[in-house]
């Protein structure tokens, strides 16, 4: 049940003395007086400092596509945190974006191409993208929020259908068809962006610029956020109705918030081409609009500094999880931390962790003692950790049949877990934690690719039903 | 002649599919008011399950038992596996979410449906299997009507998709659990007042959809031959697409959006391009939105204040 | 509260001395049972760009695992401690430049097998070449990809530019075909083929005529209905084998008489069995092959069936690790010795059945393609 009251203010009075007690009650009230602005300095100051720190194309690389994510997360909070619309076409603005920067700055239209600078551009892109969002967004004017969702998700759908398809277009008087879009082989050989002379080629010079534009992104929708329109949109999003008798005019505010995330996404989509040099269909599948909601889910709808968290949070993890070592480094510690979070008592937390090591150690020991095969296998950890996992869990050579059914009985055992009274958890945890463990190293963190979709999905339907608001959202209060 | 009626065979078969998956999808949006976008990854696991029950009875070239039977056993396995999905799925993803925003359980259907997928990746591999039905229902097995001969297949799937229907419509407009799930779909509160046990409710209707899916994933399978981990979500979509063509929350437009989308997909296909199938539909139902957005056969939902 | 937040601080702590610890280091060479005599055994890492979740997991997960098979026997054979390591990168090429870069920074790895699309090598081209890094791909067929402009990319398949003509030689003049009906499945792969073969064709005089579907149709009853009665041939250059089968019996049920003629992209005898229709390969199936008689049985004795785009990971697979050990000196080799062996690497017999020689532009040396005609299920040469 969410918070009740007969205003908003009243409904989150419970948060505000929640915040301010325990010990770290002082820290939290200085930390509450800091302007957002300072916030905002400080956290733009500790990412410049990021490429100094290294030299791995990787992880710059990581750190661009983190913040593209950033970027689109911040756009999809205007139309889905704000304004309540859910927008499930939002990467064919990400991918019109791109298309049209690649168009204006390669070879692809004429004779030699049409190769207008970046500063040009990018803002006529953005302002045609806003243009589409309001197109797309005009259906929506007589749309329940569902029926939104469908027309945007096929939209999304068939974006990339035409972009795919316009590779054979015979305009009226030519005798060769053009290519429009590249068809499935995109445009290749887009130029890259010029700021003030200089060409940036290199992903340092990307990051910094894509942190210059994120942190103003973030500057403007801050103040968005605290004028009129940005109390429309709440105002929509909480109850359109009642918002439309106090003269907000609900369709316009709705299209405003179209406009304005298309724009954003536009944005993110040209600097992603000329990150990439180059265009292809397949980046702007629905896969990556998953990506894109995780990120605001786990950081929390409707806020700002959650969207961008979110963003990293998800890009950087799922890159740890492409190399298995960390994959394992990263399923431990998670697993290790909810045990540490959700179980009270530390006596009982103590209890549990100590019982599951001794049934591993056991389990161990009785499967050493049928037959060394069922322990010969190795953890993907190195190390002493690694040394201590081959010690407690029993790991055959070839598990994956079994890691497959371990898998199933991971997921059936979870579920049935939170159906259990409180009393009772604890004990179904300890050999849930052991089946974890299990299902990990025998199947799942040999398929790093498949792991990390699976993580993704599960992110989701936890962070729903367990916190809907996400890491830095707020609660929604019901008023009366 | 025969090739417009060729197309209209091949539209009711693709539109019966269509139909069926657009059913679970208008009878859990009626009582829950949620677009359950994992309902096309239930219809996935169904053609999966269909597929095991093939291979369980000696895989399609020598079937153990007779082929009615084995095609019995296919149905039946695949609308409980199913169904039991739904229920799960219900039970753990959305039940938690039923006071919360109406994105909310939007966004975990998307959750729970990238999770199937890739799941069934994990578990079963990326190959995709094949029914391969002609083994067992030769392709040349056919009915003659007029000048033109159908497969049986493809009769199959119409007459199991229209018996469906109609048991589902008396299931809804007869029954008491019908009348409860329509009670439910039109106040919640008032239902639950009235004594009708919501949750209960709710389980069944998931059930249902979730078993007519199943089903429309076997029979799917049987003439399209294809089973893969991806399918679901190009049918789910399509599926979407015809419950809100017809009018969500709506049995009947369902139906009549299911063999509207079969149709002009077939028709699209057949004199103008296979390229602009989706184009056309997608531009069907914006028109459709557009003109009439609680769409052909829905009932204006009403604003209470 | 008070210890809870204690016991949360030592988690977090010992987490990160974990993470410290563990991660980032490479450990060569397997735990247990190295090989450190004299001469040391050459190890090194070589990287596996495919797709391995998305629409195309299934032909990815074929190249991996054949990738995998190729470096075990390898290992097995030369004494060598070659491991695999694998990217994801989904056919995007924008996942293929940070599977690269990734790659890049991992100084273990010394070449990779991959990427499997053209788009992707075109991504991450100018990257290995900044890199030195060697990319031998078993499925990038764009014809512009060995044009020069990415020097360290190498590939163990003919490009699209030999596949077209050849297929519309035979078609024109062995089948006599008049009238051809092109079906593209909307990926690079195959409007790289469909145009090399239309251009081909046309210049013999034979008409065409193309359309094209998604790869996650499943129905093609429409578009087969409209293969009118004049058509002789009907070419699918598609990826999708079982796609391919499909399309075939709705042929058959709607009475259509023309033959369909398939890329290699078809040639998989589990997936596509309709008699009477043509299938190109640019090697002879390696099933009959004798050469490849116990890298077949391995890999279906642990992975199942396989169709066309697994084999040539072996060889591509092989052929780094024959680079890689011939450039090692004292365990270890470097990338641009790599590089500059893999020109005159030559793998002989190698399982694709015609030895694997590259030419100066990278790409295979006296590749053909052969056709194959199904029939009674089974794929039999019908010329050379």
């Amino acid at each position: 049940m969410p918070p009740i009251g007969v205003d908003e203010w009243v409904a989150r009075s419970g948060e505000r003395t929640e915040g301010h007690a325990g010990p770290l009650a002082p820290v939290l009230r200085r930390l509450e007086r800091i302007p957002p602005w300072a916030w905002l300095a400080i956290a733009a100051g500790a990412a410049a400092l990021f490429p100094l720190l290294t030299d791995s194309a990787f992880a710059l690389r990581v750190g661009v596509n983190a913040l593209l994510l950033a970027m689109l997360a911040l756009g999809l909070n205007v139309v889905v945190g704000w304004a309540g619309l859910l927008d499930l076409g939002y990467i064919a603005f990400y991918g019109f974006g791109a298309y049209a920067f690649a168009l204006v700055s390669s070879d692809q239209l004429g004779e030699d191409g049409v190769h207008l600078p970046a500063w040009i551009s990018i803002p006529a892109i953005m302002v045609a993208a806003a243009v589409l969002g309001l197109l797309l967004g005009l259906p929506s004017r007589r749309l329940v929020g569902d029926y939104l969702a469908i027309v945007t998700l096929f939209f999304g759908q068939v974006f990339v259908e035409l972009v795919v398809n316009l590779d054979r277009v015979r305009l009226p008087g030519a005798d060769e068809p053009i290519s429009l879009t590249g068809g499935p082989n995109g445009i290749p050989g887009v130029d890259p962006i010029s700021v003030l002379g200089t060409e940036i080629i290199t992903p340092r010079g990307y990051f910094y610029l894509l942190l210059v534009l994120t942190v103003l992104l973030m500057a403007g929708l801050h103040l968005l956020d605290r004028s009129r329109t940005g109390r429309a949109w709440r105002a929509v999003r909480e109850d359109a109705l009642a918002a439309s008798f106090m003269t907000i005019p609900v369709n316009g505010v709705k299209l405003m918030a179209f406009a304005f995330g298309a724009a954003i996404a536009a944005l993110a989509g040209s600097v992603f081409a000329a990150v990439q040099a180059g265009v292809f269909p397949q980046s702007f599948e629905t896969p990556f609009l998953i990506l894109i909601y995780a990120a605001l889910i786990l950081g929390g709808a409707g806020s700002i500094a959650g969207a961008v968290l979110g963003a990293v949070v998800v890009s950087v993890t799922l890159e740890l999880l492409r190399d298995p070592d960390q994959a394992s480094v990263l399923f431990y510690g998670v697993v290790l931390l909810t045990l540490v979070a959700r179980l009270r008592p530390w006596k009982l937390l103590a209890a549990v962790l100590g019982a599951t090591v001794a049934l591993g150690l056991v389990t161990h020991g009785a499967a050493g003692a049928i037959s060394p095969d069922l322990t010969a296998g190795e953890p993907a950890l190195g190390g002493w950790t690694g040394g201590a996992l081959d010690a407690w869990l029993v790991l055959p050579e070839n598990a994956a049949t079994a890691g497959n059914w371990a898998f199933v009985a991971l997921v059936c055992g979870v579920l049935a877990t939170t159906l259990l009274a409180p009393r009772l958890r604890p004990l179904a945890i300890v050999p849930l934690v052991y089946v974890a463990a299990f299902a990990w190293e025998a199947r799942l963190v040999g398929q790093p690719a498949i792991t990390r979709q699976l993580l993704l999905g599960a992110l989701l339907v936890v962070m729903m039903t367990w916190r809907a608001h996400g890491l830095l959202g707020s609660r929604r209060v019901e008023v009366l | 002649m025969d090739f417009f009626v060729q197309q209209v065979v091949n539209g009711l078969t693709l539109g019966g599919v269509y139909a069926l998956i657009a059913l679970g999808y208008s009878l859990v949006y009626g009582v829950l008011k949620l677009l359950n976008f994992a309902h096309g990854d239930v219809y996935m696991v169904g053609a999966f399950i269909g597929f095991g029950v093939l291979t369980a009875f000696g895989g399609p070239a020598s079937l153990a038992a007779p082929v009615p039977l084995v095609l019995l056993a296919m149905f039946v396995a695949a609308a409980l596996g199913s169904g039991v999905l739904g229920v799960v799925i219900e039970r753990f993803a959305y039940r938690p979410l039923r006071d919360a925003t109406r994105i909310a359980p939007l966004i975990t259907a998307l959750g729970v449906s990238f999770f199937l997928q890739n799941a069934v990746l994990l578990l079963l591999g990326a190959d995709v299997r094949t029914y391969d039905t002609s083994a067992f229902i030769p392709v040349t097995t056919a009915v003659d009507v007029g000048p033109l001969s159908i497969s049986l297949v493809r009769i199959l799937v119409i007459v199991a998709a229209a018996a469906l229907m109609v048991a589902l419509a008396r299931l809804v407009g007869r029954t008491k659990l019908g009348r409860a799930m329509r009670a439910v779909a039109f106040d919640r509160e008032a239902a639950q007042m009235m004594g009708v046990d919501i949750d209960r409710t709710i389980v069944a209707t998931f059930f249902i959809g979730s078993a007519l899916a199943g089903v429309a994933g076997v029979l799917v399978g049987l003439v399209f031959l294809q089973v893969s981990h991806l399918m679901g979500f190009i049918a789910g979509l399509k599926g979407f697409t015809a419950a809100v063509i017809g009018g969500i929350g709506s049995v009947p437009g369902a139906m009549l959006g299911g063999l509207l989308i079969g149709m002009a997909e077939s028709f699209t296909a057949a004199y103008i391009s296979s390229t602009f199938q989706n184009l056309i539909v997608f531009g069907i139902l914006i028109t459709v939105m557009l003109v009439r957005p609680v769409g052909l056969l829905g009932t204006p939902e009403l604003n209470k204040v | 509260m008070n210890r809870h937040l204690i016991a949360a601080l030592l988690t977090t702590a010992a987490f990160a001395l974990l993470a410290a610890g563990c991660g980032g280091d490479d450990e060569e060479g397997g735990g247990g049972g190295g090989a450190s005599d004299g001469a040391a055994a050459c190890a090194g890492t070589i990287g596996v760009m495919a797709p391995l979740t998305g629409d195309a997991a299934e032909q990815g997960l074929e190249q991996l695992h054949f990738a995998e098979l190729a470096v075990d026997r390898f290992n097995q054979e030369n004494g060598t401690q070659l491991k695999v390591e694998q990217g994801d990168t989904q056919l995007d090429p924008g996942q293929a430049s940070t599977v690269a870069q990734q790659f890049i920074s991992n100084e273990g790895i010394l070449g990779i097998v991959g990427p499997a699309g053209s788009s992707e090598v075109e991504a991450i081209g100018a990257l290995i070449e900044r890199a030195t890094l060697a990319a031998v791909s078993a499925s990038a067929t764009g014809a512009e990809l060995t044009n020069g402009d990415y020097p360290t990319f190498s590939r163990v398949v003919p490009p699209d530019s030999v596949q077209g003509p050849t297929d519309a030689d035979y078609i024109a003049q062995q089948l006599d075909a008049q009238k051809v009906f092109v079906i593209d499945d909307q990926t690079s792969y195959s409007t790289g083929i469909a145009e090399s073969l239309i251009e081909s064709l046309e210049e013999q005089g034979v008409e065409t005529s193309r359309d094209s579907v998604n790869q996650d149709a499943t129905d093609f009853s429409a578009l087969v209905s409209r293969i009118g009665a004049d058509i002789d041939v009907v070419f699918l250059p598609w990826q999708l084998a079982a796609n391919a089968q499909l399309f075939g019996r709705q042929m058959a049920e709607q009475g259509k008489e023309a033959t369909i003629f398939g890329s290699d992209g078809l040639f998989s005898p589990d997936d596509f069995s309709i008699d009477g229709s043509y299938v190109s390969s640019f090697a002879p199936d390696i099933t009959q092959v004798p050469d490849a008689a116990e890298v077949v049985e391995a890999f279906r004795n642990e992975y199942g069936e396989f169709g066309t785009f697994g084999p040539p990971a072996h060889a591509a697979a092989t052929v780094l690790a024959t680079a890689i050990n011939a450039a090692c000196e004292g365990g270890e080799a470097s990338r641009e010795a790599v590089v500059e062996q893999i020109p005159s690497t030559s793998i002989e017999p190698s399982i694709l059945g015609q030895p694997i020689t590259f030419t100066e532009s990278g790409d295979l040396e006296g590749a053909t393609f052969f056709v194959f005609q199904v029939t009674d299920g089974k794929f039999e040469l019908v010329e050379q």
